[in-house]
Parts: structure tokens; sequence; C-alpha cells
């Protein structure tokens, strides 16, 4: 009986060591004095579903913060940021914002949609200003989701500027399949896509195809759209399955454009697809590439040049995550500028992104001015459309609307 | 095994959950440490701890059918989604009180886990592992397709209000874990006490019964539609209450939180942590659940030296995860319960080998 008793309560003096020692510090980096840094959490997909632009998105998030803390930070503090890799999951991506808000972060900068759908309501009564590479509508409402903002125009802006391109060039009378990753990032323009075509009353069908990931080929998709009589294909996925279609379109000699959307209207497309397969196709892309030469641009390739880094070798993807990264910064530095020595909060971040007017990309983002306010998160409306020609994106129009 | 010295004078006696006073000891220490928990963490292992806590109610059901009864079910992400939305739209739509919502949650997934369940009346192992793969499959469909937007209203996925009761809130982020523990905690022990408590009674042995020998069960008498259904509903029911508790806990519901990987994970969780051993449902909820977290960890604090570990995290932590299930199955398959015991073994025995 001693015995037992004895190996029993060592093995639980053991255990309740253990559990004592798996807790780490959770002292948080919050504590603010003059040139305390300002901590950000990154969530990052760098090597999940969409990782083929999730990555050089980050890469471009850690270059402007690196540029920003190089010219001496938001009012002489350095931008701290932590970024982890959650690999397109939602359960790893709550771990991650768990921990960044243990760790005391002011800010954190997301990724996809199912995730920042998931966390929203958790980010509001944490009161941390949540920005991502998801352009959902239903995160543009405060009222919703009072503590997300929406940099870019929504997907649901982004499939409406292509409806009215479509309608246009078909001359009101097309039918269109709409190809979407099978995700609540591939379906939240849909349904907004359809109501866009009755309510403007374009003579458009309309039929959505979730894309299944892993495939070798489209071909079976798109015979289905072609029972439909779709010339036009809007696909709303990352680049590589976009491109994937791109092929399949020129491999079958179908008589179909493609309009991208967003994560697949880069030049990854364009290079994955190959020059003569995404000839023609058409990208809706709200951030500027650095082939259309944009004022905004500038800052981008003197840092590039400093760095000794390649233009050629920089895709819209990356731009997008130094644009988004700016617009959070410059709240952050109108909080800092606001409640001057006051401990920085979520809280007046943002209340300065609401209050400060328009932040300028310099033609970057869509017309280039960002602006948010108390009864809406969406920074922006308008859009670039471009062309794919010659292996280029080449701008059709600079600053659509729906 | 009972400890060498310890003698039974009764059938009281002899049917008690603890015979040796180590036993109580563990246990008094077990509630000592549940009630320190709070003090010691701060909030981000408290969240571990709360998501150990549903995991540990999820994995108890899944063990029930799986461990106790050998009704293979691969349909654990399903019904955990039929416990979530049902209990969200009770409360949140319906103004049902939230303790009822969850409870009527309960009840509803039994009734689908045993709807489901029912072709465990015709198969047995691999086929019947298919077969509710295929629950999950159908479940996965409905509230991911969520055909005339009947659960999330078009939007995909459905805000979940924060827990309250009778006047009571749980509050903003000073508290918020440590208030969900307090609850979590209570719920997890009633139910492992409700789970440890069934398999004393003449219905949870004819589970076991069911389990280690169908033919010869119906032969002594035991009903084996009754007890095979019987065994899905009540796992179920600990599954609905995971899958409820999973909404109000993380304020939001949509289907990518119940996916096949879910189904998976908990099947990891009782393979790893013991198959028909509630303490092993509990052991491998815990280190299923803290391993990913504790690679991060060690790959955080390893990155300088090895920049590999963290620039692959999620690959490594999935390859970690592939590794265990495969060492377990192969060094041990009694999982971490019996590695428990034989700890428990060598110092009862010690300095003899047996």
């Amino acid at each position: 009986m001693n015995r037992t008793r004895r190996g029993a309560l060592i093995a639980s003096l053991a255990a309740l060591t253990l559990g004592l020692s798996a807790c780490g510090n959770g002292d948080g980096g919050g504590g603010d004095g003059d040139a305390s840094p300002i901590p950000i959490g990154i969530i990052a997909d760098l090597s999940g579903a969409t990782g083929d632009v999730g990555t050089p998105y980050n890469q471009g998030m850690l270059a402007y913060i690196n540029h920003l803390n190089a010219e001496g930070g938001i009012d002489g503090r350095m931008i701290e940021a932590d970024s982890n890799d959650y690999a397109y999951e939602v359960p790893q991506a709550e771990d991650l914002y768990r921990q960044y808000v243990n760790d005391g972060v002011v800010a954190v900068q997301g990724w996809g949609t199912g995730d920042t759908e998931a966390l929203h309501t958790r980010v509001g009564q944490d009161e941390l200003p949540f920005m991502s590479g998801s352009f959902a509508e239903s995160l543009t409402d405060p009222n919703e989701a009072p503590y997300n903002f929406v940099v870019a125009p929504t997907y649901s802006d982004q499939m409406r500027v292509a409806l009215n391109w479509i309608n246009e060039d078909s001359g009101g009378d097309a039918e269109v399949a709409v190809f979407h990753h099978d995700s609540p990032f591939g379906t939240a323009p849909v349904a907004d896509g359809q109501e866009w075509v009755e309510e403007q009353g374009y003579g458009l069908g309309y039929q959505a195809y979730a894309m299944p990931g892993g495939q070798q080929n489209y071909v079976g998709l798109l015979n289905q759209a072609q029972s439909q009589g779709a010339q036009y294909i809007v696909i709303q996925n990352v680049a590589s399955p976009a491109a994937l279609v791109a092929r399949d379109i020129a491999d079958q000699n179908l008589d179909m454009t493609i309009v991208c959307l967003n994560w697949c209207g880069n030049e990854l497309f364009i290079d994955t697809a190959g020059e003569q397969a995404a000839e023609g196709h058409m990208l809706i892309q709200p951030f500027a590439p650095l082939s259309v030469e944009k004022e905004g641009h500038g800052i981008i390739n003197d840092y590039l040049e400093e760095e000794g880094i390649d233009p050629e070798s920089v895709g819209t993807s990356w731009v997008q995550g130094w644009y988004v990264m700016h617009v959070m910064a410059e709240g952050i530095r109108q909080a800092v500028e606001n409640n001057d020595g006051e401990e920085l909060t979520g809280e007046m971040i943002r209340e300065a992104l609401e209050t400060m007017g328009p932040i300028d990309t310099g033609g970057v983002i869509g017309e280039g001015a960002i602006e948010f306010s108390a009864e809406s998160h969406r920074g922006s409306t308008s859009t670039g459309v471009y062309r794919a020609e010659g292996g280029q994106m080449v701008e059709v129009e600079a600053g659509a609307t729906p | 095994m009972t400890a060498t010295g310890v003698h039974h004078r009764s059938y009281t006696s002899e049917l008690r959950l603890r015979a040796t006073r180590a036993e109580y000891v563990r246990l008094a220490l077990m509630g000592v440490l549940l009630v320190v928990v709070p003090f010691v963490l701060d909030n981000y292992w408290m969240s571990i701890a709360n998501t150990i806590l549903i995991a540990i109610i999820g994995a108890v059901g899944l063990n029930i059918l799986v461990g106790y009864t050998g009704q293979i079910s691969l349909g654990q992400g399903g019904f955990l989604a039929v416990g979530a939305y049902t209990s969200v739209i009770l409360s949140d739509r319906m103004g049902l009180p939230t303790p009822l919502a969850i409870a009527f949650a309960v009840v509803f997934t039994a009734v689908v886990g045993t709807f489901f369940g029912l072709p465990g009346l015709r198969l047995k192992g691999l086929y019947l592992a298919i077969a509710t793969l295929a629950s999950q499959q159908i479940i996965e469909f409905f509230i991911r397709r969520d055909i005339g937007d009947f659960l999330t209203g078009g939007l995909g996925y459905i805000n979940v209000e924060r827990f309250g009761f009778l006047g009571f809130q749980i509050g903003g982020r000073d508290v918020f874990e440590r208030q969900w523990y307090v609850i979590l905690a209570i719920l997890a022990v009633l139910s492992v006490m409700a789970a440890r408590n069934l398999f004393r009674t003449g219905l949870g042995r004819s589970f076991m019964a069911v389990r280690d020998q169908d033919i010869a069960a119906e032969a002594i008498g035991v009903n084996l539609t009754r007890a095979k259904l019987t065994a899905f509903a009540v796992s179920s029911g600990f599954v609905g209450l995971a899958g409820a508790l999973t909404a109000h806990y993380s304020e939001v519901v949509s289907w990518e939180k119940f996916t096949l990987q879910v189904s998976i994970l908990y099947l990891a969780m009782i393979i790893v942590g013991g198959l028909g051993s509630i303490a092993g449902a509990v052991y491998g909820a815990i280190f299923m659940t803290l391993l990913p977290v504790v690679i991060r960890n060690v790959a955080n604090a390893f990155e300088s030296v090895v920049p590999f570990l963290g620039n692959q995290l999620p690959a490594v932590q999935n390859a970690t995860f592939g590794l265990v299930i495969i060492l377990f199955l192969i060094i041990e398959p009694r999982g971490l319960n019996r590695l428990w015991e034989r700890i428990k073994e060598f110092f009862r025995f010690w300095p003899f080998r047996y």
C-alpha cells in the first residue's frame, strides 16, 4: 500500500510539475514606454492551399515593416511583427490568434476568408483591429465585424466590375460560368454576382461551379461550362488552379475568356499558364502591379533597389502585402498622434482608422485613396482592370467601380 | 489490476471505483490541479486548457462507441457540427436559454447519431467505418452547401452571442478564458464521471459484450440492436455536447471546423490515449491538443539553430501527428493509458519485475 501510494504521489507530482512548466510566460508585449516597440501579429499562409499568393503577400508585409523601421518606425517606435504560417487551417489560425492576444499585440494581420470570419467575433470582443487578405463583403459592416477593415474593393465589388465588363464586351448577351474555390473565400462573391445580374437587368446567364482542389486538369468542369454555353469564365480562386483552367482552355481550343478576380488576377497566373495560354484573359486587380507605373510604386522601387531585389521578381501579391500593411501602419501612426503618450490600444487604432480621412496609396489601390468611416469599413470600391498581353498585365481601365 | 494486498470482503467493496488510498490521493491531486490551473496559467494556456476540456468530452463520447462497443466511427466531425448548429440555432435564433439549447442539442445529436448508426446493425469493422464516413460527408455537405441558406442566412457562418444565463454573462478579454474554464471543467468532469459509471451498469456491460464477441453476447441475452443503437445514441450525445460547447466558446460556427480532419483527429486521440478506457480518452485529448502547440514552441525555440522547423512548421506538425500515431500503434497499441498503468505497476512491484 505504501509503495503504491508513494508511486502515485511521485507520478502525480511529476504530472503537476509538467503541467506547471507548460505555461509560458504570458507577460504580453503591450507595455508601453515612449520607445517601446509596437507588437503586431501576422497569420500567414505560406504552405497551405493558397500559399502560392500567400507567401509573396507575407513577404510584402514584412518588407514594409522592414522599410518603416529603417525609416525610424512610428514616432520613434519600431513595429515588432510576429509572423507565423498557419497553412490555411482555421484551428491553426485560431491558435495563433490567441497566442498573439496573449502576447499583447495591438493589431492583427490575417489571411483567409474562412479564418477571418471564424475570428471576427473574437476580434470584436478583444478590440483588436484586424485586416486580412480576405476582401469578403461581410467583413465591411462595422455592426457585424466592428474591428475588421477591408482595404481593397470587396470580392463582390470585383465581381460586379467583372460582370459590367463582360456585359459591355459581349453586348449584353452571354453565358457566364463562375469557377470558385470550394471554401468561404470562393463562395464569397457568388450570390452577390447573381444579384447584380438581376439588379442591373443584364441579359447574362450565370452559373456557379465549385472547383475541387488537387486536380490535374479542369476539363470536366469546362465541359459543364461548355454545356451551359459559357463564353466567359469568372474565376474566384488563387493563381495556380486558374492557370490550369487557362491551359485547359488553350489545349481544348475553346473560345472562352477568363476573368480572374483578385487572387488569380496577377503575374503568377500569366507565368504559370504560360504567355500563350494566358493571352487575352482579363484580370480584375485592385492593386496596381509594378509593371504599370503608379506614383505609389516609387517607394517600393526605392526599397527594392536598396535591398538589391529585382523588381521583375516582385508580383502583385507582394505589392498587396506592402500596401495593406501600409494602411494599418498609417492607422497606428494616427492613433499614436491622437493619443500622445497614452498606452496604445486596438480601440485607438480603430478610431483613428475610422476618423483619419483618406489614406493615400499613390494610385496603387483602385483610384488611390482608402477611406473608412464608423458606418463602413470598406476602404475602396475601385479596382484596375487588366488584360494579359505578351506575358504582361496591361491596364485596360484604372479605378473601375461597380 | 488490483494492488497487492487489497482484498474485497463484500460486493460493494469490489464495485467501488477506487480501492486504494493511493487512488484517492491521485483523485485529490487531480482536483487540486483543476483548481490551481486558472491561477497559474496565462490567457493563452487557459485557452489551450479550454480546448482540451471540450476535446475530452468529445473523445470520451467517441471512445464509448469505438473503444467500448467496437463500432468504428469516422463521423465525429459531422456529429460535432450537428451539436454546434442545433444549439446555436435554438439559442440565438429561437431565443431558448443557452443551457437548454445545449441540452436539446445533445438530445438531437443523439437522435441523428442513432439514425446514422443504423448501418451498424448490419455492418462491422471497415464496412461500418465507410458507412460512418458517409454520415460525415452527408452532414458536411448539408452544412457546407447550406441549401436555401437555412443555416447561415447566406453568410456561410453564424455569429454566436456571448454565453449568458440568468443574468450571468461571460466577460471580456481578461476573464473570458477563466470563466469558460469553470463551465467547461465542470462539464468535462461530469462527462467523465457519467461515462465511467456507465460501464458499471448493465447497459455499459452489454456494450462491452458486443465489442468482445457479439454472437456470444446475443446468446447470453444481450439485445444487439438495442445495444448498438444505444451506444451510437449515448456516444453522439457526448459529441453533441462537445460540438455545442465549441460553438458557444468560439462564438462563431462555420463548416470549416467540422471536417473529416476533425474526425481523424478525434480517432487519433482515442488511439493514442487508449481504446476502451475513459482515462485514455482524457489522456489522448490532452496529448493530441498539446502536441501541435508544443511542436510550435519547440520550433520557435530552435528556429535559429534549425530554421527548417520554423519554415516548414505546419508540415512538421502534420508529420509528427502521423508519426505519433504510427509509433503508438507499433509500440503501445493500448495507448497512454496502458503506459500509465505500466508506470504504476513498476512502482507497485519495485524492486521486483512482477
